[in-house]
């Protein structure tokens, strides 16, 4: 008895099925004289529900049965967008502009750098009594006249480093 | 008894070891490859161009696209041609129009492009396809 069941629901299932399918096609002839559903399909496709974007799909599918002369512009832009434009798998990562925008942000965090530094450098206190020539160049002095480290260091003979002058300027 | 067993044994087992060693020349020198020997440009193109001639749905073909275009050459004009083809039989204008999309980016210049836009120019008619450039005006 079951089985039989199961014999009757294969039997009608497929009828269902084809039913459903010609209530599509039923759809789809409905629609295809409405042109403006194809004109402008890139601006409209990625708001469209999906149950629209099967409809549309399914009026392109029979559009492309004809000679592919008679197609309109629109046609074809739609036929391609919706089997190849760039949308679901096909987004681009990084969509235009991007570039653009990584520049100018890197440009901005670099120049936002820059300013923090100079105002830091702006608003430092002055340098110390001892960062000056005369400061360092007396000290020196002061290292040879007491004789410091007189084998390889400061107060040996014919000494050429900088002793303990170490400002720039 | 039990020592002619083993001697039959030991001639079983040094047999192979033997043939092996007299193994001719021409063998050794033969390249082992878990692959196949290579495919020249003119087997692959009639292997494909003998694929898209045959296929039966949307699928196949762009399954065959994938695999046709997937390698470090640019499959003749012969193939573009069944592929098209192939593209009209199964009523899909966007994998048409993907095709020669997939050509400009296999050829290395825009003169290549050129030239085979110029050979397909007869079947390109006749189908009524447009390039990408063409219906975006690019």
């Amino acid at each position: 008895m079951s089985l039989l069941r199961v014999a009757a629901v294969r039997a009608a299932a497929p009828l269902s099925a084809r039913a459903a399918s010609t209530s599509a096609v039923h759809v789809v002839s409905s629609r295809s004289n409405d042109g403006p559903a194809l004109a402008n399909i890139e601006a409209s496709w990625a708001t469209l529900p999906a149950s629209e974007q099967l409809e549309v799909y399914q009026q392109l599918e029979q559009v492309q049965k004809q000679d592919w002369k008679q197609l309109s512009t629109d046609e074809k832009k739609a036929a391609y967008y919706v089997s190849f434009g760039p949308h679901g798998p096909r987004t681009p990562v990084n969509p235009p502009g991007t570039g653009i925008k990584v520049f100018a942000g890197t440009l901005g965090a670099v120049a936002l750098a820059l300013g923090l530094f100079g105002l830091a450098r702006a608003r430092a206190p002055a340098p110390p009594a001892t960062w000056s020539r005369e400061y360092q160049e007396e000290s020196t002095e002061y290292l040879k006249k007491q004789r410091s480290n007189p084998i390889s260091g400061i107060a040996s003979e014919g000494y050429k480093g900088k002793g303990m002058v170490m400002v720039d300027n | 008894m039990v020592l002619s067993l083993a001697r039959v044994a030991l001639r079983a087992t040094a047999r192979p070891a033997l043939a092996a060693a007299v193994r001719p020349a021409a063998f050794t020198a033969a390249r082992y490859s878990s692959h196949q020997a290579e495919e020249s440009y003119e087997q692959f193109n009639e292997r494909y161009q003998a694929f898209f001639s045959q296929v039966g749905d949307l699928f196949e073909l762009q399954r065959g696209l994938n695999n046709c275009f997937a390698y470090d050459l640019v499959p003749s004009t012969d193939v573009v041609e069944a592929a098209l083809r192939a593209s009209r039989k199964v009523n899909d204008y966007a994998t048409a129009v993907r095709i020669l999309e997939g050509v400009k980016e296999k050829v290395e210049n825009k003169g290549q492009y050129e030239a085979y836009l110029t050979e397909l120019k007869p079947v390109i008619e006749e189908l009524g396809i447009q390039t990408k450039e063409q219906l975006y005006n690019l």
